[in-house]
């Protein structure tokens, strides 16, 4: 039975999702008078409710709070198969997206990272550099707010952080010494995570609780609900939560002029000049490759097949060491403690291109380590308990994680036999990992061993690749300017006009690190060049 | 009648009173593992795997007990699984076994937050050594 549309409406520009992208790209085209529609299937999650409040916080940890969907099995969540991938989904639905969830850990790529095809003819170049993004990474950081320390030899020189790193538990000392023994580099890891409390913005101090993931009471722990969202508000976004969109609507040209969705029962036409799409690397090629018309037989930007492709995560081993002697307990960030970039840059003396981040992970709490943490489920039976009191407290995690090269074989397409309730087909997942990136896993694997033997392990356990571990999807609407790109270097997607691309989907290579403060930057600048080109003489919202 | 699903918890985390440890028949563990697993949509799952072992398995000495449950675990690593992932929920965020890991331990019983635990600074001098190390991220060249 055709839809029956309910409402119609108006907007400037209209944001699908209210995650890392879609919120900074609302504030920033809001703070220049545009007047602008967010629609974000999930909804609100109050900081103030979170469940590192309650006794069985860890298993909401491992339950309704998991990062991968089949787990949590939220309504709102976008519906996902991956059946064809050996790194499982993980993302989160809401306002604040997939900040919602995350450790807050907040890397900047390097020059490199945006040139690799002339660097080490591998990838696909970034249309921009380094220095492009700069100004834009600083914006960011100055209202997501974050914790760190200038001066890393590993990275370009930029602005000192306003509020100083968080300290190194016991374990994550003897790590660093062990660094500086191989002679390999470590910096204290920038997080996003407020040491000091802001009485502007009403963000609290963190109190090193350690469980980020469950959200934050404190509200110290960046997520853009609470950093983008109240500014974007007050500067009247309207935001629309538990909308699904059905599909983005194009005339005859092929031009993109509204958006049709659902809150419920209830359907809509949202009319708009310009339609952003901010769903992450999964969900916008899903939305573009179903929003077929006329104009658009195949999808939007999909003429030449390439919408999907190149699907790139961050491939990750966990290293665990276990020491005889205590490390320190599960307390503070679990994600911001500290990193080597020692083998970030290529060598072609590893046998393979580009590198990898080593990033020391905190210790977990009870559930967590028994249920195998970041290492091996603890044995059932007479030596459980035994187990249990040498392992919690005694261990030290590195994780290795590496650049993943763009191939055409990984990619998001639909699938039609599963709906969400607005219609539109689930994404699905095909993905395996390239021989490059199998060596740098090796590489890595051995380095990290290395180090924690140094730091006095005496057992190491291995997880050679994590299946846990698809929190980035990048690189599935690729700008550029060759035949292969989906947009150009400001997100437009090619032959459809008045659609903007603005999240990971835009990354044409994938860098080595947590992509959140390069496609949240590269948002920004996206949105300049919207108010610069398309939106300079709209009326200011009254 | 006997419960098995508390039998099968018994054998699998067997508690250490001299340490502190709480068996799990002495916190009433099955019926909170099924209500872990009730409140996830699988009200019967744990039951029916305990179910899977052989008959007259409550009145096994404990040895052959431990023997099944290993045979079952080789036969169905992902049946086991889902009944290890509730008995090592329903354990460890129990009250009482909180209570003795901050014992055992010095980890609080008490949820993270709203308390939190004391942040220190940095100790800036931990990167002594690795601020001697001169830039060595690689440069692009300008075109």
């Amino acid at each position: 039975m055709a839809a029956i549309r309910e409402a119609e409406d108006r907007a400037d520009v209209v944001i699908v999702g209210a995650g890392a992208s879609g919120a900074a790209v609302a504030w920033r085209l809001a703070e220049a008078g545009v007047n602008v529609l967010v629609l974000e299937r999930g909804g609100w999650h109050a900081p103030a409710e979170a469940a590192s409040t309650r006794d069985d916080w860890e298993w909401v940890l491992q339950t309704e709070r998991h990062p991968d969907p089949a787990i949590r099995r939220a309504a709102e969540d976008i519906p996902v198969t991956a059946d064809d991938s050996p790194i499982r989904p993980a993302f989160y639905c809401g306002v604040g997206g997939s900040t919602l969830r995350w450790g807050a850990h907040f890397p900047r790529f390097h020059p490199s990272d945006f040139k690799t095809r002339t660097l080490d003819g591998v990838g696909r170049d970034w249309p921009i550099s380094y220095d492009d993004l700069a100004p834009y990474y600083d914006l960011n950081d100055t209202i997501m707010g974050v914790s760190g320390l200038a001066g890393d030899p590993a990275n370009p020189p930029r602005a000192t952080r306003p509020m100083g790193p968080f300290p190194l538990s016991d374990g994550m000392e003897r790590l660093a010494a062990a660094f500086d023994r191989l002679g390999w580099h470590w910096w204290p890891a920038d997080g996003a995570i407020s040491r000091d409390a802001d009485p502007l913005t009403g963000r609290g101090a963190c109190n090193n609780c350690g469980p980020c993931g469950l959200g934050c009471p404190q509200k110290a722990r960046a997520s853009t609900d609470i950093t983008y969202w109240p500014r974007a508000l007050a500067k009247g976004v309207r935001l629309r939560t538990g909308a699904l969109v059905r599909k983005i609507v194009c005339d005859r040209d092929g031009r993109a002029t509204a958006v049709d969705w659902q809150d419920g029962t209830r359907h809509h036409r949202t009319h708009c000049d310009t339609v952003v799409l901010a769903a992450n690397g999964m969900g916008t090629p899903r939305l573009m490759l179903a929003s077929t018309c006329p104009s658009h037989p195949n999808g939007i930007g999909n003429a030449n097949g390439g919408v999907g492709k190149h699907l790139m995560h961050h491939p990750t081993a966990i290293v665990a060491g276990l020491f005889d002697a205590p490390t320190g307990l599960p307390k503070g960030p679990f994600a911001c403690a500290l990193y080597s970039q020692e083998f970030y840059e290529t060598d072609t003396a590893r046998g393979a291109s580009r590198g990898y981040q080593m990033q020391g992970l905190r210790p977990q709490g009870p559930l967590a380590t028994a249920l195998g943490g970041y290492a091996k489920r603890l044995p059932w039976g007479a030596d459980h308990h035994g187990a249990f009191e040498r392992t919690f407290g005694h261990d030290v995690s590195l994780t290795v994680t590496v650049e993943d090269l763009p191939r055409a074989d990984n990619r998001v397409t639909l699938d039609p036999t599963h709906t969400d309730d607005a219609g539109v087909p689930a994404a699905r997942l095909t993905y395996a990992l390239g021989q490059n990136e199998r060596t740098l896993l090796k590489h890595g694997i051995a380095r990290a061993r290395e180090a924690l033997l140094e730091a006095g392990a005496a057992q190491v356990a291995v997880t050679p690749l994590s299946r846990q571990a698809g929190f980035h999807f990048l690189g599935t609407a690729a700008m550029g300017t060759d035949a292969t790109a989906i947009t150009d270097p400001t997100g437009n997607v090619n032959g459809c006009p008045g659609l903007v691309v603005v999240d990971g989907s835009l990354f044409p290579s994938a860098g080595g690190v947590n992509p959140t403060p390069t496609l949240q930057a590269n948002a920004l600048r996206i949105a300049d060049h919207l108010l610069a080109h398309h939106h300079a003489s709209l009326t200011v919202a009254a | 009648m006997s419960d098995r699903l508390a039998i099968v918890l018994d054998r699998l985390i067997p508690g250490d009173p001299e340490r502190g440890w709480p068996t799990p028949s002495a916190i009433d563990l099955a019926a909170k593992a099924r209500a872990l697993a009730d409140g996830r949509g699988e009200p019967t799952l744990l039951d029916a795997i305990a179910a899977r072992l052989p008959d007259g398995f409550e009145a096994m000495p404990e040895a052959d007990q431990v023997a099944a449950l290993s045979h079952l675990e080789a036969g169905d690593g992902e049946a086991f699984g889902r009944l290890i992932h509730y008995a090592y929920g329903a354990y460890y965020i129990d009250p009482a076994v909180r209570r003795t890991v901050e014992v055992r331990t010095g980890y609080p019983a008490r949820p993270p937050q709203p308390q939190g635990y004391t942040l220190p600074p940095f100790d800036e001098a931990l990167l002594e050594t690795v601020k001697t190390r001169p830039p060595f991220w690689r440069p692009v060249p300008k075109r």
